[in-house]
Parts: structure tokens; sequence; C-alpha cells
């Protein structure tokens, strides 16, 4: 396993490099800890409520995207969630986030992590950002190989 | 005239006079022959008019049907034409009123002069036992309703928690048995990917089983139930949770032990939606034969019968489950203030049994 610092740094670069105002990857746990996903690393975060979250497949942004291997966008959480549903996304409120792309990230033909990007104001993620944030993502990040499919 | 009679005819038209109860009296035509204050007051100025014209219809202007025995309002066999059956000693009648709409009435219709076949119809208005009748019957309801829904949730949660969960479990050890059967490195990997994938089911449905109800509130109790709901609160939502308890016994009526942990379910999820806070504090305890579940937030808070932000059912069904189990339930909110909710619940001896 890849030490925890080649993860912050990749996230870090990958951020400032894409200029979203918060960015975070999340991943799942060893065995030890029942393979559950957390969000294990953020960037440009205000808090670390994040940490003591744990996520469940099929449920939030990244349980989503976990599940369907399918990136995910939220343009303005204002206009586009219910806020009676809002509840569902803690991780926008937590970091008060008001736009939102989640991609996932492949490794051996399996989804192993989300990479999600957010801003706080008014800018919102577009498609074209969601298709960067993928291509980010395909590349790999630490030891994740990045790889949808096992022959490419 | 002695005395006596003198008595009698006083206190007989001071009846008719003041009386509450609407009395009419019919000739054996039908024709109304009179009405006492009370009653005019319900009957509408046109049919009063031909009542005393001796319409013999005229009551059917305002009748809305009498309670039979088979159906709730009918004008079967309607008591206006045979009177003195044992049917009509007490029953229940409808009225359309002049200004409160239909009103149930208890009637009495009996001949009063055989000679001249004279007739009187009495009512007592009814309306505000209906209303507690039917309050009682809702609360009755609701608590059936609630009981249903526990005891179906109880159900699946076992069945989930018993069989699917333990079933999966041994599929998942089978899986990690294979490791020592083969070096085929390919293979293992596939295996543990599986094995990976089958584990995080595996706890989709524990939380499935412990979201529906939580076992440990029927195995262990209160005590037990929070603190594993409130370590999922903050594993789900990073809502961190200051617990502190003080009982006295470690068990409760089942139906208590549901209102308490449902009241506070509900309310720690409200904290968490609406009050924008990252803590809250949650006090259980028992006092003289009472006990009490305190919830505090030190978050937004929200006007009391202002617009909900949410569809403010919550309040309300919170306020229901307390009153199922005689407790009372009370918000103390104001515009950043926070929230306090507080749940009395009397236990033990002091509890009036139903």
């Amino acid at each position: 396993m890849i030490n925890k610092v080649d993860y912050q740094i990749e996230l870090d670069q990958i951020r400032v490099a894409l200029g979203y105002d918060f960015m975070s990857l999340a991943l799942a746990e060893p065995a030890e800890y029942d393979y559950v996903i957390r969000w294990k690393y953020a960037s440009g975060n205000t808090n670390d409520r994040y940490k003591r979250i744990v996520l469940q497949s099929g449920r939030g942004i990244a349980g989503i995207v976990f599940k369907t291997g399918k990136p995910f966008l939220i343009p303005s959480v204002q206009k586009d969630v219910k806020p009676d549903t809002l509840f569902n996304y803690p991780i926008t409120k937590m970091e008060n986030l008001n736009s939102i792309g989640a991609v996932p990230v492949w490794n051996d033909a399996r989804v192993a992590g989300v990479l999600l990007g957010g801003f706080r104001g008014e800018r919102q993620v577009t498609a074209e950002m969601l298709r960067d944030l993928d291509r980010a993502a395909r590349k790999g990040i630490g030891d994740l190989n990045g790889k949808e499919l096992l022959l490419s | 005239m002695t005395p006596g009679m003198d008595l009698r005819s006083l206190l007989m038209t001071k009846l008719f006079e003041n009386s509450s109860e609407a009395m009419f009296f019919f000739d054996r035509q039908g024709k109304a022959l009179a009405l006492n204050p009370a009653a005019e007051n319900i009957v509408d100025q046109d049919i009063l008019k031909q009542l005393y014209q001796g319409n013999p219809e005229a009551l059917c202007g305002t009748c809305r049907g009498y309670t039979s025995e088979t159906e709730l309002r009918t004008c079967l066999n309607c008591y206006f034409h045979t009177p003195d059956s044992e049917e009509f000693t007490s029953y229940q009648v409808y009225l359309e009123t002049k200004d409160k709409g239909i009103v149930p009435y208890a009637a009495t219709f009996h001949t009063i002069d055989d000679e001249n076949g004279i007739r009187v119809f009495m009512l007592r208005d009814l309306s505000r036992q209906f209303t507690t009748q039917e309050k009682f019957y809702q609360n009755k309801m609701m608590k059936h309703i609630i009981e249903a829904q526990e005891n179906e949730r109880k159900r699946i949660s076992r069945e989930l928690h018993d069989s699917v969960a333990q079933e999966l479990m041994s599929a998942v050890i089978d899986l990690r048995v294979l490791k020592y059967m083969t070096a085929d490195e390919q293979l293992l990997k596939k295996v543990k990917q599986t094995e990976v994938s089958m584990t995080r089911l595996l706890n989709d449905i524990r939380n499935l089983s412990v979201e529906l109800r939580p076992a440990a509130l029927d195995d262990f109790g209160l005590e037990a139930a929070f603190r594993s709901h409130f370590k999922r609160m903050e594993q789900s939502y990073g809502l961190i949770i200051e617990y502190e308890s003080r009982l006295l016994d470690k068990r409760y009526e089942s139906e208590i032990e549901t209102v308490m942990y449902r009241v506070c379910q509900e309310a720690v999820l409200n904290a968490l939606k609406y009050a924008q806070v990252d803590s809250v504090k949650v006090s259980l305890t028992e006092n003289d034969g009472v006990l009490r579940l305190l919830i505090k937030d030190e978050g937004t808070g929200f006007i009391q019968g202002g617009e909900p932000n949410g569809t403010g059912l919550g309040l309300f069904g919170m306020q229901e489950r307390a009153e199922l189990v005689g407790g009372t339930f009370t918000v103390d909110s104001g515009i950043g203030r926070g929230t306090t909710i507080l749940l009395q619940v009397p236990v033990g001896l002091s509890r009036g049994k139903e």
C-alpha cells in the first residue's frame, strides 16, 4: 500500500489543476473495517467532519457512484435538490458546497474509489468539467490504476 | 287546584321554556302543537312555519335520518310513523340545524297522551360527546396502526438479521476458506473482489435491519439501542451526540421503549436536518416514576407554529406517540435559541392503567 501522503499530495495537485474549491477522495477500508467506504482524503476542506462519515453503498453521492460506476453531477444544490432530500448528500451540507461532480476511480475493472469536486460559491460544475474530472480519475490515483477494462 | 299541582305545572312550564333539551309536541296527524325555545332555535324559520301549519312531512325538512341497528343513517322505518316501538325509546338522530350544520342528537319519541294521540319528540345535543368519542377512536386506531407498523418492522428486521444475514455470513466465510485451497493468484484476486462485494452487501442488509427496527431495542433495551443508534448517526452523518443516562431500570414496557426510541430518533434527525449543528445533547433519566428524554441542540431554532421547513408532520407524530403511552411532549424553540425537546412518560406504579 502506498502511504497516506501520496494520495493527499496527488489530490491537492488535481484540485489545483482543475480549479475546484473542494475535492475529496472516498476509498474502501481494508478487511478489518469490513471494506466500508469513507471519505479518506480531502483538499480545501473547512473541517474534518467528513472523516467521521461511513458511506453506505447506494446512498449519498459516493454511494451512488460506487454502486453504479457512473459520473454524478449536481450543477446547483440549491436548484436541483429538493430541501427534503438534501440530507441524502451530507457532504454538501458539511462543506457547504453548492455545486458538485463525482466520478468513479477504477482499479482492475472495479470501482475502488470516488473522486468528488465541488464549488461553494456561484460557480458550477459543468458537463465538460465532469469529463475532465473523469479523465483525471482514469489516469489513476495512488495505487489505483484507473482502468475500467482489464484489457485496456 | 292543590298547591302541589301548582308547583308541578310551574316546574313543567319552566322546563318547557328553559330546558336545553329540544321538545316538539305533535298531535295524531303529525301537526306540531308546540315547540319549546330550544327546539325553535335549531329549526329553520321556513320549516318552523310548515311544522305549525301541520305538514306531516315538515320534520323531514330538517331530519337527516336516524341510526338504526343496521345503518348509521337511514330513513327506513321512520321513527315518526311508528312511535312507541321498543326501538325508539332512545335512539340517535341527525338534524340539519339552523346554524351548526348536521348535528347528532340523542332522541326519544313517545306518546304522552293516548286519548288525543299527543306525542313528544325530545332531543339532546350529542356533538360534544361525539367529538370526544371520535378522538378516542382516532387515538385507538393510531395506536393500532403504530403497533402494527412496529410489529411488521420487527418481523422483517428479524428475518433479515437472523436468516438472510446469517446465510450470507456463512457464504463469506466459505469464500475466505478458498484462499487456503488454491495458489492461483488470478483466482484469488477474483475471489477477494467477490468477498469484498459480499461483505458490503452483508453490511447493507444489517443496516437495513437496524434501520427498520434495532434488534437491540427488543433484546437489550433503551440504553443499548440508543448507544448504537448514536454511533450510527455519527458514522452516517458525522453528527456527534453527547449522551448521558441515569436509569433505575434496565427494561421498561416494550411500548414505552418504542415510543422513547422513535421520538429520540425523530428529534435527533430533525436537529441534524434543520438546526445546522454538528452536535446534539441527549439525556435520558428516570425520576419519581417518570422517564425523561431531553434532546437539546444549540442550532438555528425555529418559530413554533410557523411555516415548517419539512412536512411539519414530525412534531405531530412525536406528540401522537407520546400521547399513546400517557406521556407529555414539549418543544421549546426560537430563532437563534436552539431547540429543546422534552418527553416525559410515567413508568412503574404511577402509570395510570387504562
